[in-house]
């Protein structure tokens, strides 16, 4: 058989057919992919390259935007807030759910329930969870400072505290969190063939043995997925300082890189600037994935 | 199933008899550590519904730990009168609805597509939407937004989508990798016989779509119409962006507005903090099986 009949009866063939189907099944994720999610990646590129209000044309002037970036300490305290997030928020969340999966991964009474009592903050939306917790924190008649003051600790100004804004803000952030990392782990945990336990428990492995050597292991697959789902999510912080710094916007304690984004892009209009530390944004989140993937053959087991 | 009677048989050869207090007594503690982080994660909520149905003296007279003296409910009237709420609540649910039709519509195509069809770049192109999941989507909202302000629109006082519910939802049309991902994987199990059989009764893809891949995909279908729900009714960012007139707001947005305007105004605010959660915690009591399934295949957002 030859190349070219063989070519002729593809493009009328079964299979052309099938390829034409296929992209009347994919055309609306084509188009999305275009006009909203890979295309405006480049679109931002381009635009941080400008100085844009929307107003008038916008005007080239290279990378005078990443300059001015480094320069503004608003930017620099929204990047400091952040990371503070991330490296706080991220191994906290993971840590506390891993000891809560292990705790829950049992069939006792009343399991169910205590479950969805761990899973009910994950469905509810931040801004209704930011309202009450402003409410927790709040200076006069907050339910922590009372509750600190039973043992004798000075009532604090949490939110409107330089010292203490972020902390209290990962705490909210990580008991809103924490049931997604859970179930995770608690579907990772259930996976673990028995097997592997009654090989370990032959071997004289104790408690501590089978966790070590058995539970941990197999229990990294899905401690690197919530891992990344968690070095994502904690980039975006931006409704709970919304809601908390309301009346106002917030403080160069709590401002954070979404908020710079929105704060110049949509009540600025400075569309070049705004983008340029969208860019930033994605690149710091690009560099860290990365990385995180390529340590994964260092301490993730699979099979 | 195996695995559990497997426990069951094994568990007493596992943990040998010979100290029951002990385990009694760990069992104890374990039991009663997750009773008292499980009272930890509801007692916002608690304290929230304690505090709607409280007057301002009692939020601030007496102490925050005891209950209401009586059933405040003025409370929830107020809230629902400082701001257009019947309005939010439609809004909130317009736009839910179109976003979760939208969602199941076009991710379901293109899962089939990559699940069943052979086609150039089929790799590439499922790589390229698997990347836009670790894309931040902050970082595309100046492009998308210039782009809704550029697209013309017939009943808009400005000529454009800005300030309109459109930007708000007709994306959700054009496909979105956590649906696709989702579908794609659900699809892959479902045995290749069922649509060839059907192939060679003449059916065509779209046929074998609608009759065969459709009907059996229900559970993955109702655990990305849940999400997709959840996301939209939650999402503060896109509605402040593109909305200005109060009545096109959504509920979440509407919420945000109270601290400003309730200043103190405790009881008011965790009243409507309460109304506002309400669909969500209704929805996640009768689909939690759906939940959780969702966020053990994939979990992620898209």
């Amino acid at each position: 058989m030859t190349v070219g009949p063989a070519r002729a009866r593809r493009r009328t063939g079964p299979l052309a057919s099938e390829a034409r189907w296929a992209w009347f099944f994919l055309a609306p994720t084509i188009l999305g992919l275009v006009l909203l999610s890979a295309g405006p990646i480049l679109a931002t590129l381009a635009i941080s390259l400008t100085s844009w209000d929307l107003l008038q044309a916008p005007r080239l002037v290279g990378l005078q935007n990443f300059v001015d970036l480094l320069g503004d300490d608003r930017f620099l305290h929204a990047l400091r807030n952040t990371v503070f997030y991330t490296v706080t928020s991220v191994p906290l969340g993971l840590a506390l759910a891993l000891g809560l999966a292990l705790a829950l991964n049992r069939t006792i009474r009343g399991i169910a329930w205590i479950r969805t009592a761990y899973f009910l903050p994950v469905v509810t939306s931040t801004v209704a969870i930011s309202l009450v917790w402003a409410w927790i924190y709040s200076p006069e008649q907050g339910i922590l400072n009372q509750v600190l003051g039973l043992f004798g600790v000075p009532a604090q100004r949490w939110i409107s505290d330089p010292f203490w804004a972020m902390p209290a803000i990962v705490v909210m952030a990580v008991w809103q969190g924490l049931g997604t990392n859970v179930i995770i782990f608690l579907a990772g945990l259930q996976a673990i063939p028995e097997e592997y336990y009654d090989a370990a428990q032959v071997d004289g492995a104790g408690r501590w043995g089978r966790f070590r050597h058995v539970t941990l292991p197999m229990l990294t697959p899905s401690i690197f997925f919530t891992g990344i789902l968690s070095l994502i999510g904690s980039f975006q912080v931006f409704d709970q300082v919304y809601v908390l710094a309301r009346p106002g916007r917030p403080t160069e304690a709590t401002t954070t890189v979404v908020y710079f984004i929105y704060e110049n892009g949509f009540r600025n209009f400075k569309m070049g600037y705004a983008s340029a530390a969208s860019w930033v944004l994605f690149m710091i989140v690009a560099l860290l994935t990365a990385l995180y993937f390529r340590s994964q053959s260092r301490w993730v087991h699979y099979g | 199933m195996d695995q559990a009677s497997a426990l069951a048989t094994l568990a007493p050869r596992r943990r040998p008899r010979r100290r029951p207090w002990a385990r009694i007594g760990r069992r104890t503690i374990v039991y009663a550590l997750l009773i008292a982080g499980g009272l930890l994660m509801m007692g916002p909520f608690l304290w929230m519904m304690a505090t709607s149905l409280k007057t301002r003296a009692e939020v601030f007279g007496s102490p925050p730990l005891s209950l209401p003296s009586g059933a405040h409910w003025e409370n929830y009237a107020r809230m629902w009168d400082a701001l257009p709420f019947s309005t939010f609540f439609f809004n909130s649910v317009k736009l839910a609805l179109l976003n979760t039709a939208g969602q199941l519509v076009s991710s379901s195509m293109a899962a089939f597509a990559f699940a069943t069809l052979q086609f150039r770049f089929k790799g590439p192109l499922f790589g390229i939407l698997l990347a836009t999941l670790i894309i931040p989507f902050q970082v595309v909202l100046v492009p998308n937004f210039i782009l809704y302000r550029i697209l013309p629109h017939p009943l808009s006082s400005s000529g454009n989508w800005i300030n309109t519910h459109e930007p708000l939802w007709v994306g959700a049309w054009l496909g979105g990798a956590f649906g696709t991902f989702l579908l794609r994987q659900f699809f892959l199990t479902i045995p290749r016989e069922l649509a060839d059989a059907a192939r060679v009764d003449g059916a065509n893809p779209l046929r074998i779509f609608w009759h065969v891949y459709l009907p059996l995909a229900r559970p993955a279908l109702a655990t990305l119409a849940i999400f997709t729900f959840m996301w939209t009714w939650n999402d503060l960012i896109d509605p402040l962006i593109y909305l200005r007139d109060t009545e096109l707001q959504t509920v979440t947005v509407g919420l945000s507005l109270f601290k400003g305007q309730f200043v103190g105004k405790w009881p008011e605010m965790m009243a409507g903090a309460l109304v506002s959660l309400l669909p969500m915690i209704v929805l996640f009591v009768i689909a939690q099986k759906h939940f959780v399934r969702g966020i053990t295949l994939s979990g992620l957002k898209g």
